[in-house]
């Protein structure tokens, strides 16, 4: 760029562009004034989101990336701007979505001093980012940033921070350059495959009567999407996904047979347990997927693939681990996987599956009772989307409901906070979401609880014209919490029957076209109705108080043992 | 637990500002108690050397060295039983000048072969006049603890300092970080 002085903060967002950041999720504070004057300055270089909460901007930025598969961008002023991104960036890093932050600083001399609005965000931020780095002085910057971006968007991806101090915020640079990071010698971000340990899987999986792929977000951070669909058909496997895995095989593809886990379908469960041989890519062996490890999966011999060399033997020690992107290993295996007849195989997951649509499915998808259930909502959404749209989730009841109705058919149109279980995630990264693609349809489903642990972001749709569609599925409880007083404490209902608000008086405030479904006959119009509204919608759907989401392996139990019901 | 022992953990990494803090976080995640830490230069500019000593079992510090492995900024992790390595400490003894005896000294020295540090700028053993001696001990750990227990047996011992392990590897630092740097 020449000679012309330009600010650190100048570099930092010409870094950001460098990077092809065209927008920014935030909110403003004292020291980071500098940054938010070059934004002003140079505002056709970079769209600014105002959310009306750090933790808003976080999730948005959260959601942004696992939409589109591109770094989210998020900043905040120091103290407590940078504090309120913590549950976000833990969230980051457990869901290994890639996001950078930028919090500001105090000034460099004034770092310990318990200067106004300092907090020592690098200690705080430390074991759950990826990756954290102070910038004290403005030519520090964009090396911070391109390393920055560099690791949070390589290998597993996950969060970084950067953290600049006001002076290098303000100090003045003879022009800018920028370079990008293309590796560190303290990194791996691309690990060879051995391919020894990829013939020794194949030959496995050829050898097998009963093989079973589980897949995880691996696939769709990893790109895999394709690959995976041909391993799988090639050597006629079945395939089964993780919550985090789901929409990177289409629902209706045949060798499909579901999600495994907690409130997975029935089908993947008993097949984990029968399998003789497992292939898991790009998935963790997440407690929720496992249940009593020491039961799980016992006559499977385990092949499991992760670009994360320190998943493989973290939780189960498989026989075969191979190290490297998903993408590549599944198109090696892919070579040489032989199909063989697998009818009974397939004919287990049917069967399973059948017993599951009598004992659960058909319950929630066709009920006897007055009240309309949560499954009805998801899966009148799914029809009347046709599997296209983005389904956003927040935390709860609901989340497994719409992991368990919603169908899909693109891969990234699930985001949900998996690992750290996030109540108020889903509004703002559903806002991240449709800003990152604004012509995908996203819906988003809450419930009352979590809606109301960041509804302010409403603010931000009214703002920026987010056309998000809002389903809140209100049951005026903490529905999950109150599932396992119900079940396990004797329902003891402490602390989760829920007051609330008039939301649609919300809905109305906020300038958002509103309806609040009571009766079942009234659901498929408003969801017509929510899906042809130009922009924003919230729908509001009374539901009973007491469902509990089914099936269910209670925390700590085996996969064999299922639960249909309460009374089981 | 019941199979927990002494394992050494090693990890060089880039002598980065945050990477000791992320190494430590690595043991409180687990509440894993840390009998000795200790950084260092490696032989290598700008690359320190590790060198933690806890009570796990196997499977754990298979586990902590994964998870130091995933840290940006180590370049490279490993885990070892202390046997079989040439893992040394050094200890430095204040001992009670006055009533240390020579002929207790030459036993104690026979013992535990050690060196008495010169004090006050090359002054004798007799010329230091601060009622206290400096012995240095190097040895393995187990040597460390005998003349420890010897000395506060006979009374001697007034304040003990020990480097916690330091590990001498069988590799070169080039050949353990092959392909790394």
């Amino acid at each position: 760029m020449g000679e012309k002085k330009i600010s650190g903060a100048e570099a930092l967002l010409f870094s950001l562009n460098a990077e092809g950041v065209d927008t920014l999720f935030g909110y403003p504070g004292g020291t980071i004034i500098p940054l938010y004057d070059a934004l002003y300055v140079h505002a056709d270089k970079m769209r600014h989101i105002l959310t009306r909460h750090e933790q808003g901007a976080i999730h948005a930025a959260q959601g942004f990336a696992r939409a589109s598969g591109r770094t989210g961008v998020c900043i905040a002023t120091s103290g407590p701007g940078a504090t309120n991104l913590l549950t976000g960036i833990a969230d980051a890093m457990i869901d290994s979505t890639p996001v950078v932050c930028i919090t500001a600083q105090v000034p460099v001399n004034a770092l310990g001093t318990d200067f106004f609005q300092e907090a020592d965000i690098i200690s705080m931020t430390s074991p759950v980012t990826k990756w954290n780095y102070q910038v004290t002085t403005a030519a520090e910057i964009a090396p911070a940033i391109a390393r920055a971006f560099f690791l949070a968007g390589t290998g597993r991806p996950g969060p970084v921070v950067i953290d600049v101090t006001k002076n290098a915020l303000v100090e003045m640079l003879d022009g800018f350059e920028y370079e990008k990071c293309k590796e560190l010698r303290c990194y791996n971000d691309h690990p060879v495959v051995d391919t020894d340990a990829l013939e020794r899987a194949v030959e496995l999986l050829n050898g097998a009567e009963r093989p079973l792929i589980i897949f995880g977000q691996g696939i769709k951070l990893s790109g895999a999407e394709k690959q995976l669909r041909e391993l799988s058909e090639r050597g006629n496997i079945p395939m089964a996904s993780t919550v985090l895995g789901l929409s990177a095989v289409p629902s209706d593809h045949p060798n499909f047979v579901g999600m495994v886990g907690m409130h997975g379908n029935v089908a993947p469960n008993r097949m984990t347990q029968q399998a003789d041989v497992i292939l898991a890519v790009g998935m963790r062996f997440s407690d929720r997927v496992t249940g009593k490890i020491g039961e799980y999966a016992r006559q499977a011999r385990l092949i499991h693939v992760d670009i994360d060399a320190s998943e493989l033997g973290r939780i189960i020690t498989p026989e075969i681990a191979i190290l490297g992107d998903a993408a590549e290993a599944l198109a090696a295996m892919k070579r040489t996987i032989e199909a063989r007849d697998r009818a009974a195989w397939f004919a287990t997951a049917a069967e399973q599956h059948a017993i599951e649509y009598r004992e659960v499915i058909s319950k929630d998808l066709k009920p006897t009772k007055e009240r309309v259930t949560m499954g009805e909502v998801i899966d009148g959404v799914a029809r009347a989307t046709g599997g296209d749209a983005i389904v956003v989730t927040d935390v709860g009841q609901h989340q497994m409901e719409a992991a368990r109705y919603s169908r899909f058919a693109r891969t990234r149109s699930l985001i949900t906070s998996g690992g750290l279980g996030t109540m108020g995630y889903g509004l703002p990264a559903a806002i991240g979401a449709k800003i990152a693609l604004p012509n995908r349809q996203v819906v988003l489903f809450c419930g009352d609880g979590g809606l109301q642990m960041t509804i302010q972001e409403l603010g931000t749709i009214l703002e920026w014209k987010v056309g998000v569609k809002i389903v809140l599925l209100n049951n005026s409880f903490l529905g999950m919490v109150r599932q396992w007083q119900q079940l396990f404490f004797e329902r003891r209902y402490s602390s989760t029957p829920m007051t609330n608000p008039d939301f649609q008086k919300i809905a109305d405030a906020y300038e958002m076209p509103h309806r609040r479904v009571e009766r079942r006959e009234d659901l498929a119009p408003a969801i017509e109705e929510m899906l042809s509204t130009p922009g924003a919608y919230f729908l509001e759907v009374k539901v009973d108080e007491e469902d509990c989401v089914f099936p269910m392996i209670p925390g700590g139990a085996a996969l064999n043992d299922i639960m249909f019901n309460e009374s089981l | 637990m019941e199979n927990n022992r002494e394992y050494i953990i090693s990890a060089f990494t880039e002598n980065h500002p945050g990477i000791l803090f992320r190494v430590a976080s690595v043991f409180l995640r687990r509440k894993i108690n840390i009998e000795s830490f200790k950084v260092s230069d490696s032989p290598v500019r700008g690359i320190s050397l590790f060198t933690i000593v806890v009570e796990i079992d196997e499977s754990m510090a298979r586990v902590l060295v994964q998870q130091i492995n995933r840290i940006v900024g180590v370049l490279k992790s490993n885990y070892y039983t202390a046997e079989g390595r040439l893992s040394q400490e050094v200890a430095l003894f204040k001992v009670r000048k006055a009533i240390l005896r020579g002929d207790t000294f030459e036993q104690i020295s026979r013992k535990h072969p050690l060196r008495l540090l010169q004090m006050n700028g090359g002054a004798s053993r007799t010329g230091n006049n601060d009622g206290y001696l400096v012995l240095r001990k190097s040895g393995y750990k187990e040597e460390i603890d005998a003349l420890r227990d010897e000395l506060k047996e006979r009374g001697l011992l007034m304040e003990l300092s020990r480097s916690g392990s330091i590990i001498l590897h069988r590799e070169t630092v080039e050949e353990t970080m092959d392909g790394i740097l």
